[in-house]
């Protein structure tokens, strides 16, 4: 029998305010010692009040705005209960009944639409490491702001679920909403998968997997699961509804705690919060503020550019900002809009060339060349000034420490990759080739009528400037000093 | 409400708590009585009260994002706890 997987996505995005969300403790853990980015509130002491952290707000409007999402004019927070040593309170602060944002969609490159149910402010909380007989707390992390993003049921296959991950990745870090450190656990995923039969209208018993930092982890999540489910059914067996974890190392899922029911978690109203009551101002504010999103950048370059090399340069949103850019400034020029997509198809060619040949990609999460040192670089190429080699070795220099503030035009002539189109010259070297000694037989072979032999004398007039001369300029003056 | 020897188990797991057999009959009782006496609340009709998440009044309290130095440093917060290790707080092995 034939099974179709149903799979819904819970993403749980740490914010990038300074500090945590109820502490004025600093946010950022990396590289810190253990414990050393703590406060009593952290710790859950007697007595302690949270205090709600303000910009925490407005990153989540943010992220419900490139969620295409309600944002909810009133929303307050809860508190849910469970027994964990990476919880000195015994509830973490969430928001149950009344979230910020409420439901919306996320638009994958395929444009299918995945729907958004809500998502929610609420706090991370420690980091557990287990030794032998003991575990370790870390706090940290605990009170750390996240949004926790819940997808509807849409996605239906293992790479769906990856494309899901990965624009979810790029809308938060377009929004500013989150570094997207993925390595340091900045966004984490829960996957829920069932199976049932194609033509059955009823889903099948879904199992939870939790904490994956990876779209590839999600994907081979998804593999796994679907088969582990199918090879279950196919033996008449029953799929147990649980939460499982995922082994990065081995490949596969394995049985953890059985999961509370909602009602464990004796949700309640935290009455040391008062509830948020959001003007439509603040909302249009933070509107007003969002920088381009992927779905502009790929209606922009619909067209222009092929449709893979646009999801591979949209990983960078610097580099998108940087081709908008030298796109208005060759529209001010008063270029042709012609003209103008084929610079960015030049400009697109070298960045996903050097993203994929080089294997450089960290390269452009430093600083980009200027739209300035770009489009000469480009000009120069359209001119014959610059050979696609040469353009690449310059376009290179771009990201060298020594020469990246260089014009486009010093950088060439300092590696003296310069084309010499100057017909004068070139023929001057042309006639210099022909008179030698070792160039006589292939002249008179061309003249008998073997045509090839045009690009060994082209090859030595090359070699006689150094790789400056335009091959084909040179070719040209070739034939006409030989047919007269 | 009926609360029987299976509940109370069940809140305990919830709550990490260890209880003795003739606890867990006490229990049983006091928290039938517990209910008992909450539950006289379901005799008003209160179809049409908004329920109540606060009893302030107050609206959109927060704060600046800055950080600022802490009275109670990590040292002494750490001393609080039984047992450390590492700068970590060593707690009985979960998983």
């Amino acid at each position: 029998m034939k099974y179709l997987p149903t799979i819904g996505i819970e993403c749980h995005v740490q914010l990038a305010t300074k500090t945590k969300l109820f502490s004025e403790v600093d946010n950022d853990a990396r590289l810190k010692d253990p414990n050393s980015c703590v406060s009593p509130i952290d710790y859950g002491l007697p007595g302690m009040l949270p205090r709600l952290n303000g910009a925490a707000i407005l990153y989540v409007i943010r992220a419900g705005l490139a969620l295409n999402a309600q944002i909810n004019l009133f929303s307050r927070f809860d508190r849910k209960h469970y027994y964990y040593p990476d919880l000195p309170k015994g509830y973490q602060i969430t928001q149950l009944f009344q979230p910020l944002i409420g439901s919306g969609y996320v638009e994958l490159p395929s444009h299918k639409r995945i729907r958004i149910e809500h998502a929610h402010l609420e706090e991370d909380a420690g980091k557990l490491s287990h030794a032998d007989g003991y575990s370790l707390v870390d706090l940290n992390r605990a009170g750390t702001p996240l949004v926790e993003i819940v997808s509807e049921a849409d996605m239906h296959s293992a790479a769906e679920a990856r494309e899901y991950a990965k624009e979810l990745w790029r809308l938060m870090t377009y929004a500013g909403v989150t570094y997207g450190d993925l390595y340091n656990g900045n966004m984490r995923f829960d996957v829920n998968i069932s199976i049932a039969p194609e033509d059955s209208d009823k889903l099948g018993t879904r199992t939870e997997i939790k904490n994956l930092n990876s779209f590839r982890a999600v994907e081979r999540v998804v593999e796994y699961e679907v088969k582990r489910q199918t090879k279950l059914l196919e033996k008449g067996q029953k799929v147990k509804q649980e939460t499982r974890g995922w082994n990065d190392a081995v490949g596969e899922t394995t049985a953890q705690r059985s999961k509370e029911t909602a009602q464990d978690y004796r949700y309640m109203p935290d009455p040391d919060l008062p509830p948020i009551r959001l003007e439509a101002k603040t909302i249009d504010e933070q509107r007003k503020q969002m920088p381009k999103m992927p779905a502009d950048y790929r209606t922009w370059l619909d067209g222009v550019l092929p449709n893979d090399i646009i999801e591979i340069l949209l990983d960078y949103q610097g580099l998108m900002e940087k081709l908008s850019e030298v796109s208005v400034i060759l529209l001010e020029q008063q270029n042709m809009l012609e003209k103008i997509n084929a610079t960015l198809k030049k400009l697109a060619n070298l960045f996903s060339s050097v993203l994929l040949a080089e294997e450089n990609t960290s390269l452009l999460n430093d600083a980009l060349p200027s739209a300035r040192q770009l489009i000469d670089l480009a000009e120069m190429n359209d001119r014959k000034e610059l050979s696609s080699t040469a353009m690449k070795q310059v376009f290179l220099k771009f990201f060298d420490p020594e020469m990246r503030y260089k014009e486009s035009l010093t950088i060439a002539k300092e590696l003296g990759v310069m084309q010499d189109n100057d017909v004068e010259s070139l023929a001057q070297i042309v006639d210099e080739v022909l008179a030698k000694p070792e160039t006589q037989k292939a002249q008179a072979d061309y003249l008998a009528g073997q045509e090839k032999v045009l690009g060994f004398l082209v090859g030595q007039v090359m070699k006689a400037s150094h790789g400056k001369a335009n091959p084909a300029t040179v070719g040209e003056i070739l034939r006409q000093k030989l047919s007269t | 409400m009926e609360i029987n020897q299976e509940t109370v188990s069940h809140l305990a797991t919830l709550s990490d708590l260890a209880l003795e057999e003739d606890e867990a009959q006490k229990f049983e009782g006091d928290i039938e009585e517990i209910i008992k006496y909450i539950s006289q609340l379901d005799e008003l009709d209160t179809a049409d009260v908004e329920p109540t998440y606060q009893v302030t009044g107050l609206e959109n309290v927060w704060r600046v994002d800055e950080i600022r130095p802490q009275e109670v440093s990590s040292e002494e917060l750490l001393v609080l706890t039984k047992d450390t290790e590492k700068q970590q707080i060593k707690v009985p092995r979960v998983l």
